[in-house]
């Protein structure tokens, strides 16, 4: 691979590594400081400073999560929502963004216009929950799932990448006796798996930071997913101190916040690494063409 | 071909329209009925959900002979849920509500059961004192049961060890507060041989809400809670007040002279928490008991005393009045059609208030959540009640061992003092006179309002504006809308006198 | 005279024959594209009931809109609200710092991604690219509350870190929480931390849709690597540049709430207010549903404008753009 090994080479290297490896430590040392907090004693945190290393390892805060069914329970909600969820969206974009990816399509500029207007302007969150509450989907998690089945953005970005693919490997498959839809599954997606990789994470993240339609279209709270906790826990926990309706004793420890913070994040953070084998150079044209 | 697709589209929307537009449920009114009688109910989270088939819920059920379900709903999202089921018409029995504007137009527009003249029927709704009702009161009629509160809470937390060692008492003036502040900020109370502790901290809300700082140092010494009444029957704000200014210049000369924290105006409350809980810094004026605030700090500084005492000025004690509740429950009136029905569900809020419910709710279940030590009870496991009793006291009406609560739970001298104080303050309570006024100013602009006068505050403490500045931004709050809120306030004040 | 009817006839006829062709092609491509339509179907039925039949709802903003009342019932009051809010004595104020916030974002945060992007890109060994591409996503999911927290912890003059350090080395302390000089600073600085590393994935995508044979044959004429970034590797992103850029321009008014919600002190209100809180603050004491509607839907019509705008200059200059 290698072929230029210049000075200037070696030294762009070089600083590429550095500035990338530095970026990366400061991307990740707040998470550190809250897994090591998840982790050490309270005591130790009482006594303040930053721990990056707890001295003394404690594993009460994640007793404590798994003391009740609450928080595992919604884990699992999230994690059907998510491969679910993520699912539907893949199948619903593609079978959309394929056809509106060819220019020669009649009523293609209407419906993409259509679909940026949506990306513009929306109904607002009452008539919204009309329509999820007269198709019968409130209180089932379908209604997290359904109405969020395609997002105008990855549509637009996903036509977009669809588009960039030459006719040429679609024409031949045609002659082959393929329909639209076979090209799409038999050509197109294999040669997108990076784009559907792509696509495939901002869905999954989208679900699984799903927390406000949670609470208004489902009434059962055995149905909500880990955000919702999250966010009393967590997020609201630090607001609300000092505010007139809470004393502090409210609030959980630091401790148990923070690893509730891991319990919620580190599911999600897995997906990347795990999807990372296809964003591998070259993937789309080499391997067909050669 | 266009035409067509319009008429396909239309009938589509129209279609939809109806199927969406109507979520009429019959169903079970469940009074004429056998058995017990069903009664959904609206909540806010408190930290966990208990499962609804535990035992707490389960004995309520049985004594109010009820089919009690309830609906937790997160703070994060309640206003807009609540929203929704108005729009949508799908209301719980009985719900909670906060006391907003939003919510008072929809009491006015006769949405709920106005329940002011059914209280009486009920021994224990009817035995709670007048001014809880009071304060939730919409043109002088109750819409509901309030999730009850102390009304003083305010209270002066210290280091009692920091004070004896310098000779120094619990603060009554305003140089009394000085001198603690300097003293505790100057002369290195925890000789660590470093200049690295506080006399007293700010937060950045330090002004603003009923937790304001700055109104309750400032009502302890003669202010008026807000709003204030001249002799003509006038109103004017708490911020024209003269012993309010003195406290204002107080903190701006505390500022100067770099005893409170510079960066008073950006911090978080719970930033805060961690110095004071870390045992660099005093006094503080909370709403908490300071025995939380004892317990954390022992861990880190094992020989700290935390002492209270109750807010006092030149005139004695001087507490703000806070509105009572959390919140209040009130009955739709489309789900509970009949006056009967109404009964139905005011019995059940009129039963938790009984002595065996008040204990449940407060406690949970003997054996289970708490025992009983002699004259006293006492929590098994704190976290335990944390999660399965905490959800039920915080959002079920209750006044704790202010009524029919048999035995006191036993609590540490401090937490008894505390305790003792704020049951105390309610005999010196300075109440907000505008608290339950009419102003559509208010309505309309308060939070820009306000936002001019706590903007002006702070850049007058920081020293970015003189006394000049500050005079001119309250002229301004008056232009702006102040001068009408008064005259509005005034006049629904004689109104409803 | 006849010859003239004549060619007039002949005309008409034409008009109606090149009608009639024109039909004949329509037809013949609907039938040719006949799986195509079915494939968007479920799509397009998605847009009009999920997006389309909620859309009666913006006529909140021409209603007093009460919950109880609801579409059909609460009084309408025509363009009352977008009146009052361009009447507000802070409107032009609260215009440029949203407009000036925007274009910080647009001109410091927007190319980052890219930049990182191509960095990565420039890895050749696998494993380390994939270390720096998993760790650098991770503030993505930290909450604006935790990385506000985190900001004061570093830059507050109370024992902030920076502040200290800042201290040891000048001996004096700058305010970078309080000032209006270091709002938007600050602010940039935040969403990058927490944004440029999720920004590069979808870069890393097209990238890597980037035909490899393409580098060696270019390696063949003796082109450099920067001549190949130039000439290989920017030109296969460039759509995917341009396209995000346009979805950007469509909620360039959008500041985001919550993370300026918590920055904004009384000693940068001038910097910082932007149309997103002041709307908060209007509806702090009573809901303003339609105001905030009214508001919404001006931000909206000036996305519009900006991406329509922009797609026809994308076009103009041979670009695909959103359609």
């Amino acid at each position: 691979m290698r072929q230029d090994r210049s000075w200037g080479n070696r030294l762009f290297d070089l600083l590429n590594h550095t500035v990338l490896f530095l970026v990366a430590i400061v991307c990740v040392l707040p998470f550190v400081y809250v897994l090591a907090v998840s982790f050490a004693s309270p005591a130790e945190v009482a006594r303040g400073g930053l721990i990056l290393w707890p001295k003394q390892w404690s594993m009460v805060s994640y007793q404590y999560i798994f003391s009740s069914d609450t928080l595992p329970r919604s884990l699992l909600v999230s994690v059907y929502i998510t491969v679910v969820g993520t699912l539907i969206n893949l199948a619903f974009t593609s079978l959309m963004a394929y056809p509106l990816s060819k220019p020669r399509l009649r009523g293609r500029n209407p419906i993409l216009l259509g679909v940026l207007i949506t990306m513009l302007f929306s109904g607002g969150m009452i008539p919204t929950y009309f329509v999820v509450n007269g198709l019968n989907l409130t209180n089932t998690l379908w209604s997290l799932m359904i109405p969020s089945a395609i997002s105008a953005f990855n549509l637009i970005v996903l036509k977009n990448f669809f588009q960039q693919i030459p006719d040429g490997l679609e024409d031949s498959a045609k002659i082959d006796g393929c329909n639209d839809l076979g090209v799409l599954l038999r050509i197109v997606l294999p040669l997108s798996l990076p784009a559907m990789a792509t696509f495939g994470l901002f869905y999954a993240v989208a679900h699984w930071n799903t927390f406000f339609n949670a609470i208004l279209y489902i009434n059962d709270n055995e149905k909500w997913p880990i955000q919702v906790m999250l966010r009393e826990i967590v997020i609201l926990a630090q607001s609300r101190v000092g505010d007139s309706g809470f004393d502090e004793t409210d609030v959980q420890p630091l401790t148990i916040r923070m690893a509730v913070i891991v319990f919620a994040t580190v599911p999600i953070l897995l997906v990347y690494p795990f999807l990372q084998k296809h964003f591998a150079k070259g993937v789309m044209l080499g391997s067909v063409k050669g | 071909m266009n035409k067509k697709w319009m008429t396909v589209l239309v009938t589509a929307m129209a279609g939809m329209m109806a199927v969406t537009a109507c979520g009429g449920k019959g169903g079970n009114n469940g009074i004429d009925g056998d058995g017990p009688y069903p009664l959904s109910l609206v909540i806010n989270q408190v930290g966990e959900i208990p499962d609804p088939n535990n035992p707490i819920e389960e004995k309520i059920r049985e004594y109010t002979d009820t089919d009690l379900r309830i609906q937790w709903i997160p703070y994060s999202a309640y206003d807009e849920k609540i929203n929704v089921m108005i729009a949508s018409d799908e209301l719980p029995k009985l719900m909670k509500l906060n006391y907003t504007p939003t919510t008072i137009s929809s009491l006015e527009a006769g949405l709920f059961w106005d329940i002011t003249s059914q209280l009486k029927d009920y021994p224990n709704l009817t035995a709670q004192p007048q001014p809880y009702y009071d304060n939730i009161s919409v043109n002088g009629k109750v819409y509901g049961v309030p999730l009850f509160r102390d009304m003083g809470r305010a209270i002066v937390s210290f280091r009692k060890d920091w004070l004896d060692a310098a000779g120094l008492k619990e603060p009554v003036t305003l140089d009394d507060w000085y001198e603690i502040i300097r003293y505790s900020t100057e002369e290195d109370p925890d000789k660590n041989g470093k200049r690295d502790t506080y006399g007293m901290m700010l937060d950045k809300a330090y002004n603003q809400g009923t937790a304001s700082t700055l109104t309750r140092l400032a009502v302890s010494q003669g202010a008026p809670n807000k709003w204030g009444i001249d002799e003509q029957g006038n109103f004017y704000p708490e911020f024209e007040s003269e012993p309010f200014f003195d406290v204002l210049k107080l903190f701006r000369r505390l500022y100067e002279e770099k005893l409170i924290n510079q960066d008073f105006a950006v911090v978080d409350s719970s930033e805060l928490n961690k110095v004071y809980e870390s045992g660099r810094a005093n006094i503080r004026i909370s709403g908490g008991n300071g025995q939380s605030l004892q317990t954390k700090l022992e861990k880190v500084v094992p020989d700290a005393v935390i002492d209270v005492a109750p807010l006092q000025g030149p005139d004695g004690i001087r507490v703000p009045g806070e509105s009572g509740n959390t919140g209040f429950l009130a009955i739709p009136k489309s789900t509970v059609a009949s006056e009967e029905e109404l009964d139905r569900v005011l019995a059940f809020v009129d039963k938790l208030l009984e002595p065996e419910m008040v204990n449940l709710i407060n406690k949970g279940v003997e054996g289970v959540h708490y025992k009983v030590e002699g004259d006293f009870t006492v929590t098994i496991d704190a976290e335990k009640d944390a999660q399965e009793v905490k959800p039920y006291r915080d959002s079920l009406p209750q006044r704790g061992e202010l009524y029919n609560m048999e035995k006191k739970a036993k609590g540490t001298e401090l937490f008894n003092k505390n305790k003792q104080i704020v049951y105390n303050n309610e005999n010196f309570i300075v109440a907000n006179p505008a608290l339950t006024l009419n102003s559509a100013t208010y309505n309309e602009r308060g939070g820009e309002l306000e936002q001019i006068i706590t903007d002006a505050q702070t850049k007058f403490i920081m020293g970015q504006i003189d006394e000049a500045g500050w005079k001119a931004e309250v002229e301004k709050w008056r232009k702006s809308g102040g001068d009408q809120m008064a005259a509005e306030y005034k006049a629904s004040y004689e109104s409803v006198k | 005279m006849r010859s003239n009817q004549a060619v007039a006839a002949a005309g008409f006829q034409g008009k109606r024959e090149l009608r009639l062709q024109r039909r004949k092609l329509l037809l013949r491509d609907l039938v040719r594209d006949r799986w195509m339509y079915l494939m968007l179907l479920p799509g397009v039925l998605y847009f009009i009931v999920f997006k389309y039949v909620p859309m009666y709802g913006v006529t909140m903003a021409f209603q007093d809109y009460k919950p109880y009342l609801g579409f059909f019932e609460s009084p309408w009051v025509g363009f009352k609200h977008f009146e009052r809010f361009f009447s507000e004595t802070h409107f032009w104020t609260l215009f440029r710092n949203t407009i000036v916030l925007a274009l910080y974002n647009l001109i410091f945060f927007f190319p980052l991604p890219i930049v990182l992007a191509l960095m990565l890109n420039e890895l050749r060994r696998e494993r380390f690219k994939r270390f720096v591409q998993t760790l650098i996503y991770i503030p993505h999911f930290v909450s604006w509350v935790v990385v506000v927290g985190i900001f004061y912890m570093l830059f507050t003059t109370e024992n902030g870190i920076v502040n200290e350090l800042l201290y040891r080395l000048t001996g004096e302390k700058i305010a970078f929480l309080l000032e209006k000089d270091w709002f938007r600073t600050m602010i940039v600085s935040q969403t990058i931390w927490k944004e440029v590393g999720w920004g590069t994935v979808i870069f890393l995508a097209a990238l890597a849709g980037v035909d490899m044979q393409q580098y060696e044959a270019a390696r063949i004429d003796g082109a450099n690597r920067w001549r190949q970034l130039w000439h290989i590797t920017l030109p296969a992103i460039r759509s995917t540049i341009i396209i995000l850029l346009i979805l950007r321009l469509g909620n360039f008014l959008d500041s985001g709430f919550e993370q300026i919600f918590l920055m904004i002190t009384p000693t940068n209100r001038e910097v910082s207010e932007v149309f997103d809180t002041y709307v908060y603050t209007k509806g702090m004491t009573q809901a303003q549903y339609s105001y905030s509607a009214a508001v919404g839907l001006f931000k909206s019509f000036i996305g519009l404008i900006l991406v329509l705008g922009s797609n026809w200059l994308a076009k103009r200059f041979g670009e695909e753009g959103v359609y």
